[in-house]
């Protein structure tokens, strides 16, 4: 049985910790709304590219955030947890945080890609070797969170998930590089890569540098609220379990005062 | 300038709601948590005065 | 370890030599596979035949969902799994000893289906030494990444959903290399592009072997 986590006391959040959350979502939103107005009027259009270049201002970020912050945090988390001496329930959650968030981001990625995608190479889609990694990320991810959603103790639930995770680690590079070698060995001229512009000035570079940071801010604080909903459903999961069956005891059915009496 | 717009709508559209999503979440959540900690202690307190 | 790996495998083995599931039913499994690409693909013979490579390979994938989780279920009969814990088997013993089992039990899957693609799609073999290495190393790769999913997924009660849409992903690696080598080695093909897939195999199955060892012990504490 789950320790009797009803007898300890709620986890209550301190001031400090709701002020710097809120702190964290103010300042990701007005950095988003900046990084937008920036993004969409008064930086210039690209020599080449046009207007489309503005999604320079979206699509590296949000790739930045889900493949790089939230699996790399993800696959650390879950390392730490996995290793005796830094074994703490507190890094499987945030693993599993960094997790849900990233799926989010992955799935922008995908579809801020594939829009990119049309006009630039004609198609929604094309297995280069980026497109196709994010892919099999996301169904790693999502398999991350299928597996989660199986009833089992804290700890069992955070050891199967982290190994999960380290398996997933391990193989996303491995996966880049195949899909690299699968899409390079054999095709003549290289695709055009949507990421990379000729040459980037002025504007154009601080707010690129600006949409990573406002993206990076909106993960935290994502992550952070996340991470508390874990820590509360935690709570309620073994603590609703026990008043439940205080409850139960109260109104006489598993009463043996009453009985010896 | 269609696809661009296209793309910022979706892309934040859903980091949006995923957000408003999470906040409700966690209100929903800190709520049950009182109620649970509330009714808590009202257990307690009737099972001392047994 | 390695006498406890072989005492496992010979297990395992014996188990389905004796009940032949992967003979009457996986390898059947895999030959209708075969047949409902081809009619997927239509009648056009060498497009079945350009595809061949790839299609064996996926074939080949779902044969190991299926080994795989026939390994896994041996054992969760009447508590054998606490049983072999407790008897003191070294962990990463019982894990090569498993995948061993299912990468034999792949292997003949392997020949079965490859003599179906022959067959079937008419693709002809230029360089058999290119898809034997290509078969070998695939199948390590298959049944180590395979049995550690599937001790993963053990105790589960959705372990048949969740196996597949778990393992395929993390072995994609293995199908494209796969179907490469063996694209290179059928007519038509360049040979020599093969053997650098044939190291992304190598390395592939070294790190999941090692990682298997290394990690099985501590996967079946937490099943």
């Amino acid at each position: 049985m789950s320790p009797n986590q009803g007898v300890h006391p709620a986890p209550v959040q301190s001031p400090r910790a709701r002020l710097t959350v809120r702190v964290v979502g103010i300042a990701a939103a007005v950095g988003v709304a900046l990084t937008v107005w920036l993004g969409l009027w008064v930086t210039p259009p690209d020599q080449v590219q046009g207007n489309l270049v503005r999604l320079v201002y979206l699509h590296p970020g949000v790739a930045w955030v889900a493949l790089y912050l939230a699996f790399g945090l993800a696959a650390v988390a879950s390392l730490l947890y996995l290793w005796p001496r830094t074994r703490s329930l507190f890094w499987d959650r945030l693993a599993a945080a960094a997790v849900e968030v990233g799926v989010v981001f992955n799935v922008c990625t995908l579809i801020s890609g594939s829009i990119w995608g049309k006009p630039t190479w004609g198609v929604y889609w094309a297995w280069d070797a980026r497109l196709t990694s994010t892919a099999v990320l996301l169904v790693l991810f999502l398999g991350y969170l299928a597996l989660r959603r199986v009833p089992a103790e804290p700890e069992v639930r955070a050891k199967r998930s982290a190994f999960v995770a380290l398996f997933a680690s391990v193989d996303v590079p491995i996966v880049h590089f195949s899909v690299l070698w699968w899409k390079t060995l054999h095709q003549g001229a290289t695709v055009l890569n949507p990421d990379l512009s000729p040459t980037i000035h002025g504007s154009m570079a601080w707010t690129l540098l600006l949409s990573f940071v406002a993206l990076s801010l909106v993960f935290v604080w994502m992550l952070l609220v996340r991470y508390r909903i874990g820590v509360l459903e935690d709570w309620l999961g073994s603590g609703e379990l026990d008043v439940a069956l205080r409850e139960r005891q109260a109104e006489g059915m598993i009463d043996d005062e009453d009985e010896a009496a | 300038m269609g696809y661009v717009v296209a793309g910022y709508s979706i892309v934040l559209s859903i980091l949006f709601l995923y957000g408003v999503q999470l906040a409700w979440r966690r209100r929903r959540l800190t709520r049950a948590v009182e109620r649970v900690a509330a009714s808590e202690v009202g257990h307690d307190g009737q099972a001392g005065g047994r | 370890m390695w006498r406890d790996s072989v005492l496992v495998a010979g297990k395992d083995l014996r188990i389905e030599a004796r009940s032949k599931v992967a003979l009457s039913q996986v390898a059947p499994f895999g030959v209708v596979a075969l047949v409902m690409f081809a009619f997927a693909l239509g009648p056009d013979r060498s497009l079945m035949a350009r595809g061949a490579p790839g299609l064996f390979w996926v074939a080949v994938l779902f044969c190991t969902v299926l080994a795989v989780q026939r390994s896994v279920s041996v054992e969760s009969v009447d508590g054998a799994r606490d049983g072999l814990r407790l008897s003191g088997i070294d962990p990463a013993g019982l894990f090569l000893g498993k995948a061993a089992a299912v990468a034999v039990q792949l292997v003949v899957l392997e020949v079965v289906l490859g003599l179906g693609v022959t067959l079937l799609y008419g693709a002809r073999i230029e360089a058999p030494w290119l898809i034997a290495a290509s078969c070998l190393l695939g199948t390590v790769g298959l049944a180590a990444t395979g049995t550690l999913y599937g001790a993963l997924s053990a105790g589960l009660r959705v372990k048949e959903t969740l196996l597949p849409f778990l393992l395929l992903p993390i072995v994609a690696p293995v199908l494209l290399a796969g179907t490469r080598v063996w694209q290179a080695a059928l007519a038509g093909g360049v040979p020599a592009d093969g053997t650098q897939w044939l190291r992304l195999l190598v390395v592939f199955d070294a790190v999941y072997v090692a990682l298997g060892v290394v990690v099985f012990g501590p996967i079946q504490e937490a099943a």
